[in-house]
Parts: structure tokens; C-alpha cells; sequence
């Protein structure tokens, strides 16, 4: 059994670690003020000029096959450098990276909508949840009906991330209303000006999601991404990439926040003393640093199985339920560490308080990963006493 | 042009920093290793120079079995090869016997322009370029935030208190650079990849021809007799403003040196 990471590995690891501190860390303050008045946190030339240069180092496409000109550095890679930028709550990520589902495309596909995603010429939006359908995404009610060479959509999606931004959407529609979701939905691929329309929902982070309405919006057939009728298989596909990506963010989030509060309780005195020298404080310390490494543990292993091609899926389950507590365990310490000044909107711990209680909710509730991991169990889709099998 | 930069593994200064109970040498285990800061300005200058007139770029580092790492980012960032002077009997060299290994060295493996950092972060004597010109016999051009080679002419501005000097030697020499003369790139991710390939050649003390009574702890002119924690910083002063306090102010940083 080998936990280290190869040179070459620890060397990527410590250039992104690199990049992140001396590139986009000294962002943080502007865009803790863009954001308190309103503004995006970072504009959009500025996250596309740190984008180009780290795509001179060959920091694009992390996850990316080669062909389309990705690094192709695979899941555990790609789940450490995300541990590595979520030491910043700064909005960045690498470029060159599209959803894992539009691969799916084909060729014509491909060159109009995977290709310019890469490029960041195009951005993309996923939509299946509606304001009756989130946790019970089996029972999605948006219609989409054929009608010559066409199809037509009608329905409303919700909180839909980058649904505000995006050009294009991978909306998710019933075509079979008697099959539903067991070979009844398709994906389809719909362009902003095919008329969809979309409004931001205020939140408590910092990004707002949208809902979009679809009103007749006519989609040519051959916008039909994959196959009719299996557009919710592609949908668990893109949800299960994410469910290690997350917990990798919050692992990096969670530690750089505790580094914080270590700094913090060295230097601020109370009754005579650093607080750092009280046993209350150490064990919250010592209890985050344990939860963070067994969040980091589980997201690797998570990563790895993805890797060695296997089914991830209950792993996975296990590192975004475990990694979503964590992150919202850790914060909360660090806060109560830093007392009224963790409080303020002098220091970032509120922002990321507000930011990191997302991750209990989407991609699968807290609840929605109890019942998956439990259900796998009962059902004896996955056993006990295994280790890495 | 086959230059030569010279890069030191250092303990991370983010990290606490010790010295042996033993020897007072440095605890290079106790700490991480890492390049010291101004020889990543150093590759890069070799990398540009190379950039502009071709030729080759050697990494040296005399170290620990564990200074391959610093080796290897260095290859990473886009050296071409590197050559690692390693041996036991090397623990404990003064800045003396490190340029006498390094002089050695670099006459074997042979150069047109050697580049170092101005200083390490871990010993700080600032003295390895000016010791080793003076071992190879060639110019010593220093403090370096400007480089250009013309033919056999090299032109540096060595930074001063009051702007610079433009100083010029001829090559073979050594330089040093201070952290204002380039941006250091990051290692690509190719690059990384790649440096696994390039070649390092290892020599001990007997292969660079080190004379054993030069080398090492029994060969130092200077010892590191005793070691203390620096005293935690002092209460600052507290310029109370009575309608002067911008005079107060300036003439306290004029006192230090910083207007
Ligand atoms: C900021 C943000 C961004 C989002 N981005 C996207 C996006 O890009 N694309 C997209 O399609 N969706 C997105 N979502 C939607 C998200 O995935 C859903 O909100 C989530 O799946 C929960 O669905 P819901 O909100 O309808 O809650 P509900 O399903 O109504 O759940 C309410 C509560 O009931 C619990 N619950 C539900 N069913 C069960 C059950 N069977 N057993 C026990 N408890 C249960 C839940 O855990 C939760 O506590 C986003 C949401 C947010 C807030
Ligand atoms: C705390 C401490 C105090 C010390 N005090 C003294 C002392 O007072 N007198 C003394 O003679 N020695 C001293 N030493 C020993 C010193 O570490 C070595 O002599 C060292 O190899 C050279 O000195 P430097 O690092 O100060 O070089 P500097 O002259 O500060 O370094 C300049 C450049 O030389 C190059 N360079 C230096 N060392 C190497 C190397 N090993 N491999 C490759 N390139 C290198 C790098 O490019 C570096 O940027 C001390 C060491 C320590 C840890």
C-alpha cells in the first residue's frame, strides 16, 4: 500500500499550491470588496488573463483527454489540484475543462459545443431540477414533444448554476411520460437564443443560481445529446463527477481555514493567555485537523476508484456526504476560534460559512447520500470489510 | 553559451528552523528542502539567456541525497541536465570549503557563465560568487538586477544603495542576482514531466577530486560556536500625533533607513 505521491505528482501538487498563493490569494481582498458592493468577485478579463498564463505552464484541461489538448492528469490528480484551489474562496479555476457529459456528442456536437466549452469560447449550464423535482429528480415534469423535425420544450428549471451566464444549456426533458425516468428522458442541447429565458435567484453565497423558463422553444432533433430516452443515465454521469470534486474543494477550504485559526489562536490573548494555550480551543483544533484528514482520505479513494475504472459510485457517496459535514463542521470552528472578529465582514470566514453550507444541499442532500449509501447496503450493492476492492 | 547555475536546497522558511544539538550545523532533516528563493531567479536568467543565444543549461547543487528534489524543479523549470555533488565527507563545509568543492566542480564539468543567487536564506553570507570567481580566475560581476551578453562581453547593473553601477566583464564569469532582475517562471506541467528524463550526474568528493583536508566540518575556518532563538520583536514606538505627526513619522524612517 503506497499513500505518497510520485515526484512528478508532488511536484504538479506544489506549482499549482505555487500558483494559487502568489497568483490568486492576493486577489482575495478586492474581490471580498467587489463582492460587498454588488459586483462580481473577479472580473471576467481578470479570471481570463490568470487563465492564460497558467495555460503557458500547461495547466488547462486538467481533466481534459489530450486529444482536445487537456493535460488528461486523471481523477486523483484533478482531485488534488482541486484541493489546492479550494484554498481560495477566489472564483478560479483552471480553463480548459467542459462538462464530462458532452462527450457524449457526436462529431457535429462535438465541434459546436464540447470544442468551444474547452475553448471558453462557449459556457455551458446543466438544468434538471425543477421547483417540483430536486432530491426526486426521477420526477421531472418538463415536456419536450415532437413535432416534424423538432422538438418543442416546455417547463421551468431552478437553481441552476451558471444558468445566468450560460449560452447554452444540457436541459433535461420527459419525452415518454410513460417510461419517465427509466428510458423516458432525453438531454438536450439548447441554445440561449433558441429562446429560453433565465433569472437570477439571490442566495446566500455570493454566486446567485437561475431558474429558466422554457416557453415553446423549438430544438432542432439533432440537438439530442446521446440517445433519446437516456438522458437520465447522462445526468447521474455528470453528478457523479462531482461528487468528488466537492469534497476536494472543501478539503482545501477546511484546511486553509484551520491554518487560519491556528494563526489566529497563537497571537490573540485572553485572560493572560494566548487562547491557543487552552484545552478548548486545541481540541477543536485537533477534532478538525482529524475530520479533514479523514475527508481527504475518502475523496482520494473515491478519485482512485474512478481511476482504476471502477463503479465509484458508492465511495463517492461516502466522500461528498463526509466532506460536505466536514467543511461546514470546520468553518464553524474556525469562526468560533476568531469570536466576534470571525463574525465580521473584515475576515472571509463568514463568506466562506455562507458559501460552504451549499455543499450539504446540491449534488445530492446530506439525506440523499444517507439513503444512496444505506440502500447500497441493504441491497447489498456494496459490502463491508473491503478495502480499495 | 554552457552556463552553470548554481542551486542551494534550503530548509522552507515557512517552516521553524534548527540546528543540530551536535555539530550546530543545520538540521537539513528537520526541516522541508527547497530551493532557495534567488536561485529560482538565477535558473530563469540562465533560461532567458539561453533563450536568447542558445547554448545549454546546467543545474549544480552541492547537497544531501534529498537536494535531488531542488535539482529536479530546477530541470522542471527547463534546465537541460545537472550535476549533484553529494558525499558525507562534504557536512559541515564553510562557505570556504563549499567554493573550493564547487570551484572543482565547475573546472571539470566546465562553463562560460556561472550564475548563483546574491544570498541564501539559511547560512546568508552572501560570499559564494566572490569566492568562486576568485578560485576560477575569472570576472565577478554581483548584485545583478540586469543581465546582457554581447559577444564575450557581459554587462550586469549591480543594484547600490543609490541606483546602480553598470559594471562589465568578460566570459568566463560569475554572476550573481538579486530578486529584482526577472519574474521566475513556473515549472509547466510538461516541464515536470520531462524532468524526470534529463540526466543528473552524481559525483562524490573523490570523483569531482576534492582533497579530503579541504572539505567538511574538520576543514572549516569558521564554526557556529553557540545558537540562539531570536528575542521576540520589541514593543514598537508610538508616534503620538500633536500636530506633528507626519514629521515624527518621516524622521523616525528617515532614522532607519527606509526614506
Ligand atoms: C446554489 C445551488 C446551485 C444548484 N445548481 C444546480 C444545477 O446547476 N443544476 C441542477 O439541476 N440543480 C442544481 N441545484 C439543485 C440542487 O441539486 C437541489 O436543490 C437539490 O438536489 C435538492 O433538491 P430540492 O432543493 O428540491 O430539495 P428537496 O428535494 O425538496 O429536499 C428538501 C429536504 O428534504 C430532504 N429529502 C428529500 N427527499 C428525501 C428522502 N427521500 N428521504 C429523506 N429526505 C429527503 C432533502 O434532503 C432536504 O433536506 C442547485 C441548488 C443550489 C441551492
Ligand atoms: C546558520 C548557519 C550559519 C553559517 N555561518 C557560516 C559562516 O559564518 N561562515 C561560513 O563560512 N559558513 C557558514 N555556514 C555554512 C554555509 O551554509 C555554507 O558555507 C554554504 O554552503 C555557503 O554559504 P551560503 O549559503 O551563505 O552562500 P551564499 O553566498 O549566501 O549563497 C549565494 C549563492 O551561492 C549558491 N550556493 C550556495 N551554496 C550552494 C550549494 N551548496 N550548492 C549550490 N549552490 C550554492 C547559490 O546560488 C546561492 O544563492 C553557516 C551555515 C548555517 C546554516
Amino acid at each position: 500500500m503506497d499513500f505518497g505521491l510520485s515526484v512528478e505528482e508532488r511536484q504538479i501538487r506544489d506549482t499549482v499550491r505555487a500558483f494559487v498563493e502568489k497568483e490568486v490569494m492576493p486577489l482575495e481582498p478586492e474581490v471580498l470588496r467587489n463582492e460587498r458592493a454588488g459586483r462580481p468577485g473577479i472580473e471576467p478579463e481578470v479570471l481570463r488573463g490568470l487563465r492564460d498564463k497558467a495555460r503557458q505552464m500547461g495547466f488547462w484541461g486538467i481533466n481534459t483527454p489530450e486529444e482536445y489538448g487537456g493535460a488528461a492528469l486523471g481523477p486523483v490528480m484533478s482531485a488534488i489540484i482541486a484541493m489546492e484551489t479550494g484554498r481560495t474562496f477566489v472564483p478560479f479555476s483552471f480553463g480548459g475543462s467542459a462538462d464530462n457529459i458532452l462527450y457524449a456528442g457526436n462529431e457535429e456536437q462535438k465541434r459546436r459545443y464540447l470544442i468551444p466549452t474547452i475553448e471558453g469560447e462557449r459556457r455551458s449550464c446543466f438544468a434538471i431540477t425543477e421547483p417540483g423535482a430536486g432530491s426526486d429528480a426521477r420526477n421531472i415534469r418538463t415536456r419536450a414533444v415532437k413535432d416534424g423535425g423538432e422538438w418543442v420544450i416546455n417547463g421551468e428549471k431552478t437553481f441552476i448554476t451558471g444558468g445566468n451566464e450560460a449560452d447554452f444549456v444540457m436541459v433535461f426533458a420527459v419525452t415518454d411520460p410513460e417510461k419517465g425516468a427509466n428510458g423516458g428522458v432525453t438531454c438536450f442541447l439548447v441554445d440561449r437564443d433558441m429562446g429560453w429565458k433565465s433569472e437570477p435567484i439571490p442566495t446566500m453565497g455570493q454566486w446567485g443560481p437561475a431558474s429558466l423558463v422554457f416557453e415553446d422553444v423549438r430544438v432542432p432533433e439533432e440537438n439530442i445529446l446521446g440517445e433519446l430516452g437516456q438522458g437520465f443515465q447522462l445526468a447521474m454521469q455528470w453528478i457523479g463527477q462531482g461528487r468528488y470534486m466537492i469534497p476536494a474543494r472543501a478539503v482545501g477550504a477546511a484546511e486553509r481555514l484551520l491554518q487560519m485559526a491556528i494563526d489566529y489562536a497563537k497571537i490573540r490573548k485572553s485572560m493572560g493567555r494566548p487562547i491557543a494555550e487552552y484545552q478548548a480551543i486545541q481540541w477543536m483544533i485537533a477534532d478538525s485537523q482529524v475530520e479533514i484528514e479523514a475527508a481527504k482520505w475518502l475523496t482520494l479513494n473515491a478519485a482512485w476508484q474512478v481511476q482504476q475504472g471502477r463503479d465509484a459510485r458508492h465511495a463517492a457517496s461516502i466522500a461528498k456526504l463526509n466532506g460536505a459535514i466536514m467543511a461546514n463542521q470546520v468553518v464553524d470552528r474556525v469562526m468560533q476560534i476568531h469570536g466576534g472578529m470571525g463574525y465580521t465582514k473584515e475576515l472571509p470566514i463568514e463568506r466562506w460559512y455562507r458559501e460552504l453550507r451549499l455543499l450539504r444541499i446540491f449534488e445530492g442532500t446530506d439525506e440523499i447520500q444517507r439513503r444512496t449509501i444505506a440502500r447500497n447496503l441493504l441491497r447489498g450493492h456494496a459490502r463491508l470489510g473491503t478495502i480499495g476492492e | 553559451m554552457n552556463i552553470v547555475v548554481c542551486v542551494k536546497q534550503v530548509p522552507d522558511t515557512a517552516t521553524e528552523r534548527k540546528l543540530r544539538s551536535d555539530d550546530n550545523t543545520l538540521d537539513r532533516d528537520a526541516a522541508d528542502g527547497v530551493v532557495n528563493e534567488l536561485d529560482e531567479y538565477a535558473v530563469e536568467e540562465a533560461l532567458r539567456l539561453k533563450e536568447a543565444h542558445g547554448g545549454e543549461v546546467t543545474v549544480l547543487t552541492m547537497g544531501p541525497d534529498k537536494a535531488a528534489d531542488t535539482i529536479r524543479k530546477a530541470l522542471a523549470m527547463g534546465a537541460d541536465k545537472a550535476v549533484h555533488l553529494v558525499d558525507d565527507a562534504l557536512h559541515g563545509s564553510d562557505a570556504l570549503s563549499t567554493s573550493y568543492a564547487m570551484a572543482q566542480t565547475l573546472k571539470k564539468i566546465g562553463f562560460d557563465l556561472v550564475i548563483l543567487g546574491s544570498e541564501s536564506t539559511d547560512a546568508r553570507t552572501g560570499v559564494l560568487a566572490a569566492m568562486l570567481a576568485e578560485r576560477l580566475g575569472v570576472a565577478q560581476l554581483t548584485l545583478a538586477n540586469k543581465v546582457e551578453v554581447e559577444g564575450s562581453a557581459v554587462t550586469i547593473q549591480r543594484v547600490t544603495d543609490y541606483g546602480y553601477d553598470k559594471v562589465q566583464g568578460s566570459l568566463p564569469a560569475v554572476i550573481s542576482v538579486v530578486e529584482k532582475i526577472n519574474e521566475p517562471r513556473y515549472p509547466s506541467f510538461k516541464g515536470i514531466m520531462a524532468a524526470k528524463k534529463k540526466p543528473v550526474q552524481k559525483l562524490g568528493a573523490a570523483e569531482a577530486e576534492l582533497a579530503a583536508d579541504q572539505i567538511g566540518l574538520g576543514a572549516a575556518w569558521s564554526e557556529v560556536t553557540e545558537a540562539a532563538a531570536a528575542p521576540p520583536r520589541a514593543a514598537g514606538t508610538v508616534v503620538k500625533d500633536e500636530g506633528d505627526g507626519g514629521v515624527k513619522t518621516a524622521d523616525f524612517l528617515s532614522s532607519k533607513k527606509f526614506i
